[in-house]
Order: C-alpha cells, then sequence, then structure tokens
C-alpha cells in the first residue's frame, strides 16, 4: 500500500473521529453542558439589608442608641489556605473573635470555606488582610452595637447570632428593622465576581430595614434608672421597675426594669428572665393601686361621690373570707367616713364599699355591680387586653362577672383592692392616665415612628391608636383631687414642691406562694402610681413604680419613697413649669 | 531537482488564518486571563498585554515562517543537519544539567523545568529538538536509503534508536514533558513509515514503543493519575480535581452548541478553565464559536495537512519528502492530540495546538518548519513520484499542480 495515502487516510480517520465527537458534545449532549454550566456559573447572591438603627429623644433630637458596625467574616479553605500563616495571623488580630479551633479545622478531612472568626473588627481584619496570606476571605456583615451600655435595654432588645431582633423594640419591630433582603442572580467568574455576560442576570436590591425613632427620652430613661439603681442598692428590694408617661398623649419617656443587661452582650446574663419586660410582659396584682378604677367605676356612674360616707369595719366576711383592713386605728374602725379617706388610708372595706355602690346595694355585693365592675375593668380600662404598645406584651387576667368558681363575691371583692386579678404595668398606667388625663383611654406607645431620610418622623403604619372617652372629665376632676389629696402629707411636708399637683396611690401585693396568699407578710410585691401637674392644670406626667425581690416584703410605702424621688426628678428634668398657685 | 515554481498557496493562507484567528481569540479571552491571574495570584497583568504578547509570538512566527520559505535555502540547513542536533541535544541536557543544580535562567512550572528565562523572555529547548530531528531524520533516512541500508541493524537501527532514544530520553523523562514526547515519536513514526522501513520492522518497533509507552505511564503516578482522570470523564464518573481540567474543557465545548456564544461571551474563559489560553484554546473556541466554528477550523487543519501530504507526494527528492512528512507529523500530531485531549478522546498530555495557542517558542518553530515546506513546495513535480505515487494527486481539479497553472 501506498504509505503516503496510509498517512492520508490516518489523517482523515482522525478528524472524522473528532468531527463525529464535537458532533456529540456540542450538538446532541449541548443540553447537558448548559445544565452543568448553569450550575458552575450561576452565583447567587443575597443582598444583605441594613439593619434599622433605634433612636431616643434627645429633647426634640433624636438621637442613635443602637447602630450598626461593619465586621468582618474570616474565612479559609483549608484545603488550600497555609495554615501556619493564618494561624498567625488570627492568634495576632483576632485572637477573641476566633469561633473555631483552626488545628480541629485543619483535620477534619473535606471542609472548605470554614468561618474562623467571626464579628473581627474592621482595623483588625484590616490588618489580618495586609498579611497577604493566600486563599484567605474576609465577608463583611453588621453587628448591633448598643454605644449606651445597659441602658435601656428592657426596651431595646437585642439581636441574636442569627440577625433576629429578641425582646424589646428589637423583637417587637424587628420586621420594620430588618427591611428586605435582595438577591443577586448572574453569571460569575470562577472567583466569585458577577460578569455582565449572561442574559439572565437578576438583580433586585436589597430594602434597608427602618429607623426607628422611639418616644423615650434617653436622657430621662438615664436618670430614671440611676434613680432605681439607688433604691435597689439602699434597700431590700432586688428588683425595681418604672414608667414615665405623658397621659395626654399616651407617649412614654421612660420605661425601665432593673437589674438590666448590656444588649451588645446578651448572652452575659445569670438568667434568661433578665430579657423579659417587666413593664410590659409580667402581669401582676397591683394591689391598692387597683381602689382608683372601682373608686372611678362608681362615681362615674353616679353612684357615689367623695363625700359618700359608708361604717368602717375592721374587716368584713364575704363568702366565708374574712377580708382586713391593713389599716387598723381607733378613728377608722367602725367609724362612718367619707370614700375620700376610705381612699387616703387605703382601706380594702372602703373599696369594697365602692363595690357594694356599684352595685345600688350599699349592704353588699351584687351582680350587677359584678357587671358594672367587669364593664370597667375589661371594656373601659381594658383589662385583660394587651393595650397596643409597640412590644411584646402579655394581656393578664379578669374575673368575668358570673365565673363558675367558689367564692365569686370574695374575688370581686379582692379585684377592688388589686388582689385576684392580674395585669401588667403598662396596662395598669394606661388605665390609670385615664382616669388623671379627663377620662380619656388612649393606646400607649413607645413609638415615635420611623426615621426618614428627610429628617421627619413618620408615624408606624398599622399601628392603631384609640381614644376613648370612659369617664366623664368630671369624674377625673374628682379622682384627681382625691389623689391629691392621697399625698397631702407629703405637701405639707415639702416632698411634693409647691406650685404642683402630685396625686398617687400606693399598693403592696401580698404574693402567692405555693398556691396561696402568703399570710406572713414576708413576700411583698410594692407599687406606687402617681401624676405631676402644675397646680391647678392637666397632668404631665404619670409616674408607675414597681419594687420586689424573691421572699423579700416590699410595702407600697417603699414604693411610694421611690416614686417621690422620680416625680421630683421627672419634674426637674423635663423641666415642668409650677402652675399658680 | 524539479525547476522551481510558485508555492503552495493553500499552505500559505491556511497558516495565515491560522495565526489571525489565534490572535482575534487572544484579543477576545486575553483581558479576562489577565483578571483571573491578577486576582488569584496578585500579578500585575494589563488587559491587553496577553493580546500584545501574541501580537509579537506572531510577528516573530511570521518572521520565521518567511525565512524558512524565502531567506534560507533548505540545502544549506540539510548541511548542518548534524551539528543542529548535537547543538538541540546539548541545549536540552544543559538545561537538565543546569535544573538539577537549580540555575535562575531555568523555569519550571508545577516541578517541570522545560524553559530557559532570559529576562522577561522564555525559551523552550524542547522545540529546536523537533526541527533538529525532523532535519536530521530527513537527511539520515535518505542517505540510509541511497546506501540501500534502511532496515539495516548495525547500520540504520543503532545509530537511530541512539539519536531518538536520546532525544526523546531528554524530553519526556529530563523535562517530563510527554506532549514534547508524543509529537517526537509522531515525527519518527511518520518518517520511518514514509522511508520505506520492512513492514515487519516497523511493526515490531510500534509494539516495542506501545509496550514501553504503556509500561512508562503504568509507573508513574502522576501520569496514572491523568488516565485514570481521562477514563473518569469518558464514563462520566463522578468530578475530582484531577478530572477538572478535562471537565471544564468539555463545558466549554459543550456549552458552545451549534453556533457559539460568541466572541468576548465565554464564561469558561473567566478563570474556570485552566490554560485557557495556551493549551486549550481550542475548548474557548469551541465555547465561542460552537460546532459551526471548531468544524471550520478542523477543515482549516486538514486541509492544509492533506495539501502537505500531497506535495510530499510530489518531490522527487527523498531528503524534502521525509522533511514534508516529518513536519507534517509533527503537526498532526499536535492538533489530533490536543483536540483529542480536549474532547476527552485521549488522556491530557499538556501539547499546544498549532498556531493557535498562546506561547512563544512553540509557534515561532512551527512556523519556520511549515515554511520549510512551503519553500519545498516550489520543487514539486508534476507528476507523482513513480515509487510513492498517490493516483489521485496529480488530477484534482483546480489544484495548483493541476497543469493550467503548471507553467506559470
Amino acid at each position: 500500500m501506498n504509505r503516503i495515502r496510509a498517512l492520508k487516510y490516518i489523517t482523515l480517520a482522525a478528524f472524522a473521529i473528532i468531527v463525529v465527537r464535537l458532533f456529540f458534545i456540542q450538538i446532541i449532549e449541548h443540553d447537558k453542558w448548559l445544565a452543568k454550566a448553569d450550575e458552575q456559573h450561576t452565583l447567587l447572591e443575597t443582598i444583605t439589608a441594613e439593619r434599622g438603627e433605634i433612636y431616643m429623644m434627645d429633647g426634640e433630637e433624636p438621637v442613635a442608641v443602637v447602630l450598626n458596625q461593619a465586621v468582618y467574616q474570616v474565612i479559609i479553605d483549608p484545603a488550600v489556605t497555609p495554615k501556619d500563616q493564618i494561624k498567625d495571623a488570627l492568634e495576632k488580630h483576632a485572637k477573641e473573635y476566633l469561633t473555631a479551633d483552626l488545628d480541629e479545622v485543619y483535620k477534619t478531612e473535606g471542609l472548605r470555606y470554614y468561618i474562623v472568626a467571626k464579628n473581627v473588627p474592621y482595623t483588625n481584619a484590616q490588618k489580618i488582610a495586609e498579611e497577604g496570606i493566600d486563599n484567605v476571605w474576609l465577608k463583611e456583615g453588621n453587628r448591633r452595637v448598643y454605644p449606651e451600655g445597659e441602658m435601656g435595654s428592657t426596651i431595646l432588645g437585642f439581636v441574636n447570632s442569627d440577625g433576629l431582633g429578641q425582646y424589646g423594640v428589637e423583637g417587637s419591630l424587628n420586621n420594620i428593622l430588618t427591611g428586605k433582603d435582595g438577591l443577586l442572580k448572574s453569571i460569575s467568574d470562577v472567583n466569585n465576581v458577577a460578569l455582565s455576560i449572561g442574559k439572565d442576570n437578576i438583580k433586585i436590591p436589597a430594602e434597608d430595614g427602618k429607623d426607628i425613632v422611639l418616644s423615650i427620652d434617653r436622657g430621662l430613661e438615664r436618670g430614671v434608672e440611676e434613680v432605681l439603681a439607688g433604691k435597689i442598692n439602699s434597700t431590700a428590694a432586688t428588683n425595681a421597675a418604672a414608667l414615665v408617661m405623658n397621659p395626654k398623649t399616651g407617649e412614654v419617656v421612660a420605661m425601665t426594669a432593673l437589674p438590666g443587661y448590656n444588649p451588645g452582650d446578651y448572652g452575659n446574663v445569670k438568667d434568661a428572665s433578665t430579657y423579659i419586660n417587666q413593664i410590659t410582659e409580667v402581669p401582676y396584682e397591683p394591689a391598692s393601686i387597683f381602689k382608683n378604677f372601682v373608686f372611678s367605676a362608681a362615681i362615674n356612674e353616679g353612684k357615689m361621690t367623695a363625700d359618700t360616707t359608708y361604717l368602717n369595719t375592721p374587716s368584713i366576711e364575704i363568702d366565708g373570707n374574712t377580708i382586713w383592713n391593713a389599716e387598723q386605728r381607733a378613728k377608722l374602725n367602725n367609724q362612718t367616713i367619707t370614700m375620700r379617706d376610705a381612699l387616703y388610708w387605703s382601706l380594702n372595706v372602703g373599696s369594697i364599699q365602692a363595690l357594694k355602690f356599684l352595685g345600688d346595694n350599699p349592704n353588699e355585693i351584687t351582680a350587677a355591680g359584678r357587671e358594672r365592675l367587669y364593664d370597667y375593668y375589661y371594656n373601659k380600662f381594658r383589662f385583660g387586653h394587651a393595650t397596643g404598645i409597640e412590644l411584646i406584651e402579655q394581656e393578664g387576667f379578669i374575673w368575668e362577672p358570673h365565673a363558675e368558681i367558689y367564692g365569686l363575691n370574695a374575688a370581686y371583692a379582692n379585684m377592688t383592692f388589686g388582689q385576684n386579678l392580674s395585669a401588667t404595668m403598662i396596662q395598669t398606667a394606661t388605665a390609670f392616665s385615664s382616669v388623671v388625663n379627663g377620662g380619656v383611654w388612649r393606646t400607649p406607645s413607645v413609638v415615635k415612628g420611623t426615621l426618614e431620610k428627610d429628617g421627619s418622623i413618620k408615624p408606624l403604619e398599622n399601628h392603631e391608636k384609640t381614644e376613648d372617652q370612659i369617664l366623664t372629665a368630671e369624674t377625673s376632676a374628682t379622682m384627681r383631687s382625691l389623689l391629691v389629696n392621697n399625698r397631702s402629707y407629703k405637701a405639707r411636708a415639702g416632698i411634693d414642691k409647691a406650685g404642683y399637683d402630685v396625686g398617687g396611690k400606693s399598693g403592696t401585693a401580698q404574693v402567692i406562694v405555693d398556691g396561696a396568699y402568703d399570710e406572713s407578710m414576708s413576700n411583698l410585691v410594692g407599687s406606687y402610681i402617681g401624676f405631676v401637674a402644675p397646680s391647678g392644670q392637666m397632668p404631665e406626667y404619670v409616674i408607675m413604680v414597681k419594687m420586689w425581690g424573691e421572699g423579700k416584703a416590699l410595702s407600697g410605702g417603699e414604693a411610694q419613697l421611690l416614686f417621690d424621688d422620680l416625680s421630683n426628678y421627672v419634674i426637674n428634668y423635663l423641666k415642668i413649669k409650677p402652675g399658680g398657685v | 531537482m524539479n525547476r522551481k515554481h510558485k508555492s503552495d498557496l493553500v499552505i500559505l493562507f491556511t497558516t495565515l488564518g491560522l495565526m489571525a484567528l489565534g490572535l482575534i481569540v487572544i484579543y477576545a479571552i486575553g483581558p479576562m486571563r489577565a483578571n483571573v491571574l491578577n486576582t488569584t495570584y496578585g500579578t500585575d497583568y494589563g488587559p491587553n498585554d496577553f493580546f500584545l504578547g501574541q501580537l509579537r509570538s506572531v510577528g516573530l512566527s511570521l518572521a520565521a515562517f518567511f525565512l524558512a520559505f524565502k531567506l534560507i535555502p533548505y540545502k544549506y540547513i540539510q548541511k548542518i543537519a548534524k551539528p543542529l542536533l548535537i547543538f538541540a541535544i546539548i541545549l536540552s541536557a544543559l538545561l537538565w544539567i543546569l535544573s538539577l543544580g537549580g540555575s535562575s535562567i531555568v523555569k519550571c512550572e508545577l516541578g517541570e523545568c522545560r524553559w530557559f528565562q532570559f529576562g522577561g523572555t522564555s525559551f523552550q529547548p524542547a522545540e529546536v529538538l523537533k526541527i533538529a530531528l525532523v532535519v536530521y531524520l530527513a537527511d539520515f533516512l535518505a542517505r540510509k536509503r541511497e546506501e540501500g541500508k534502511i532496515g539495516d541493524f548495525k547500520e540504520f537501527w543503532i545509530p537511530l534508536i541512539v539519536v531518538c532514544g536520546l532525544s526523546l530520553g531528554l524530553v519526556v523523562v529530563a523535562q517530563g514533558d510527554l506532549g514534547t514526547g508524543v509529537a517526537l515519536m509522531a515525527i519518527i513514526f511518520g518518517m520511518l513509515l514514509v522511508a520505506k522501513v520492512p513492514k515487519w520492522q516497523y511493526l515490531l518497533m510500534l509494539v516495542i514503543v506501545l509496550v514501553t509507552a504503556v509500561g512508562s505511564v503504568a509507573m508513574s503516578s502522576h501520569r496514572m493519575e491523568r488516565v485514570n482522570a481521562w477514563i473518569t470523564t469518558l464514563t462520566g464518573g463522578e468530578s475530582t480535581d484531577s478530572t477538572y481540567h478535562i471537565d471544564n474543557a468539555m463545558l466549554a465545548i459543550g456549552t458552545g452548541g451549534f453556533a457559539g456564544v460568541g466572541i468576548g461571551n465565554s464564561v469558561q474563559a473567566t478563570g474556570y478553565l485552566p490554560e485557557s489560553i495556551n493549551d486549550s484554546v481550542f475548548a474557548i473556541m469551541g465555547e465561542t464559536f460552537g460546532f459551526v466554528g471548531l468544524f471550520l477550523v478542523i477543515g482549516v487543519f486538514c486541509i492544509m495537512l492533506l495539501r502537505m501530504l500531497k506535495v510530499a507526494s510530489h518531490t522527487p527528492d527523498d531528503n524534502n519528502r521525509f522533511l514534508i512528512i516529518g513536519v507534517f507529523s509533527w503537526t498532526l500530531a499536535q492538533v489530533v492530540v490536543n483536540i483529542m485531549a480536549m474532547t476527552s478522546l485521549v488522556p491530557v498530555t499538556g501539547i499546544t495546538l498549532p498556531l493557535l495557542s498562546y506561547g512563544g517558542t512553540s509557534m515561532i518553530f512551527i512556523a519556520f518548519a511549515i515554511g520549510l515546506v512551503l519553500q519545498l513546495s516550489c520543487y514539486t513535480s508534476r507528476e507523482g513520484i513513480k515509487h510513492e505515487n498517490i493516483s489521485s494527486g496529480g488530477r484534482q481539479r483546480g489544484s495548483y499542480h493541476s497543469s493550467r497553472r503548471r507553467h506559470s
């Protein structure tokens, strides 16, 4: 055979094989390769929306109290990242941010792209980058920073390691703060850099979270926390909570419970219950504070006045239970006294008498009385309902007037002085605001709105605010005078300054221990609620305080001392002008 | 010798056409290559650096091409065949010795030392060895043929085995360059075939070489890995690190489909496919120009190669004819092995695609070799040579060798 011709055939055969092969790969298998390419080339990346910041008020100006800080994750590929170099660099620059044991990471087979350090601040990350180690990636992210430390932790909450807001407004307004992550789908090069080549590239920009402005006044919040901390140091109390709100608007300007925690280091608490907002999430028995509400109901219904009298016995028997007055004085026992004095001395028999008046029978508790009280407590003052404040809330509990329980009348008798029911501080303070503000129940609020680009504050959408005239202005005025009367000796003592009407009411609650009220009185929760107003004018602020401690007896009197300090602090700090004397 | 006439225009234009195509492809993917290298290795390539580099290579190759084609008569080269080979062997040996000493003028990549490096330019002595071997074997075979010693053990096989063994040993063993080894083998086998080595001897040699090759592959874990990777890819097995190169070459070719994604739209060139501008340029062309484009490229190579065969079959002078066959075998081996590797028909060996791949030395020398063929195409005879007659050869219509243009 001709040998050059043989070469010709070899050549043709080789090229024929190649062409057939190419036809197979490019035409027949084309779709398979396209699918593989799509898998290899498509970059799907979440564009992280930046979380909104949180502001408090400093006078009229919003100031940021929760910020975002750029932090970095250090990611290595154990298959190719030089171990000694990265280990050295991390030891030097990011020791306290390590999230993995490098020796373990390198020992584990098959690990690729492993996060070895988290929350590394910019300067440290910069130093790691400057080491110029191959195959080390720094991924930028955000970390929540709380420059005020523990201040406001009750109301702020924190953001957990998954980026989810927990407790406080971080939790309750998580959706608004989070925004909406965007999406980038594109063809990318081998280093995952998006290319402009592809036809199906998609870019949905992230919608950053909204900045939230709280109605909380930063300076006042700090001051209130200092006063509370002082009380915890100087009394038996281990815990204290306080709430300052504007009864004309429902806006809360200070809200705190101590001990708090640092939201930036939220893991460092002894007890997870520290996170719980004592003001909105913990229903309790506010005790005699509730006398205000049964008095308001009876007066508003025209069933009694402040000057209506009754025979005050040291105790009263209802459904086989004996209910005693805490105050046992000769000048009160078995005397005919006014309802004003009954409130002044905080007489339980007196508040039960108010319930009797409410039921049109001065001698006994009637179904009509229970129904009316329930209507006021549940429907008008809205106990047993969430108030609608922009925080996580508990609803508390009120017995229904026809509840099928043994001793319903005794329960209702207890409910007149704030036991045998449960209510949160925010419910109580909101109801109290309506008692003193001319009779209007207003949805309480801690959020002014979202801070817009132009600096304006836009009220939150989908946050309904209720205004409901539940008491007459006259009833409210009567109640104010009664409350100021309660503190007349404080005014005389100069504790309440001249030029101001300061009214209030204490409450000392027995605590249920092992299913029954602790009669030893060694376990008491002290509360006080009151208002400050320029003399002769409407109240500017309602202040409520609560002091307690496990196994500690904290009376309403003790809480009253805290209120005294706070009311004066509020007057000074908020520069409330005195009224005409 | 026949009277000089015009050269073979088909070879001329296919060569120039392929060089131009190579430039276009490098122009399109050079910036991506620069970007990948800069990001991955922190180098500082400008977007047009690779295009300019290729432009320089093409310029030098054209110079070499026309030097061989027009300026240096082959008979002069023929005369220095032996010293040229000795020089080439010394050059390769020197590289090996210097690499053992870790000399700074030796450039090593991935543990294989194949280049001399002088400042910014590098140079691969194996390329010199290829052309030198072709020239030497043409001369050697022609002499032995004249002496009637072809197939003689002492006069023919001994010197042949010494020369070829030395060359292959330096390239494959010392430089670890299996690609060039394959090209050298193709050159040797192609030329021996045409030199009319007795059939039984030729077949025996083929068997011995195949056994040796299989043995050496099996002995080397590095080569075995490549073979395993090839089998894995061919049988559609799981991807591994060693199949990465071929997987991505196939991916590039496969995504090209019928008409390709178009110039500048290659994604595989953005770093997924290793050696995208050198050994893997065929795959990138597959992605860019699709089946149609590759078919044309292959067609151009095929026409060029068949044309070389035709010139050879009309070249009466043994030496000249053997040289043409040597260049043909060289080109064919590189084209076929490169493309078959990219399409997973053979294991990856690391061989450039002639005239298209980025890379100076390889293009310059193959251009020079083709230039020589072109020079020799001016001395074909009208008739097919008696003992190597290709019956269809002289009768092809419209070809240069047709009577119509015989006397032009």
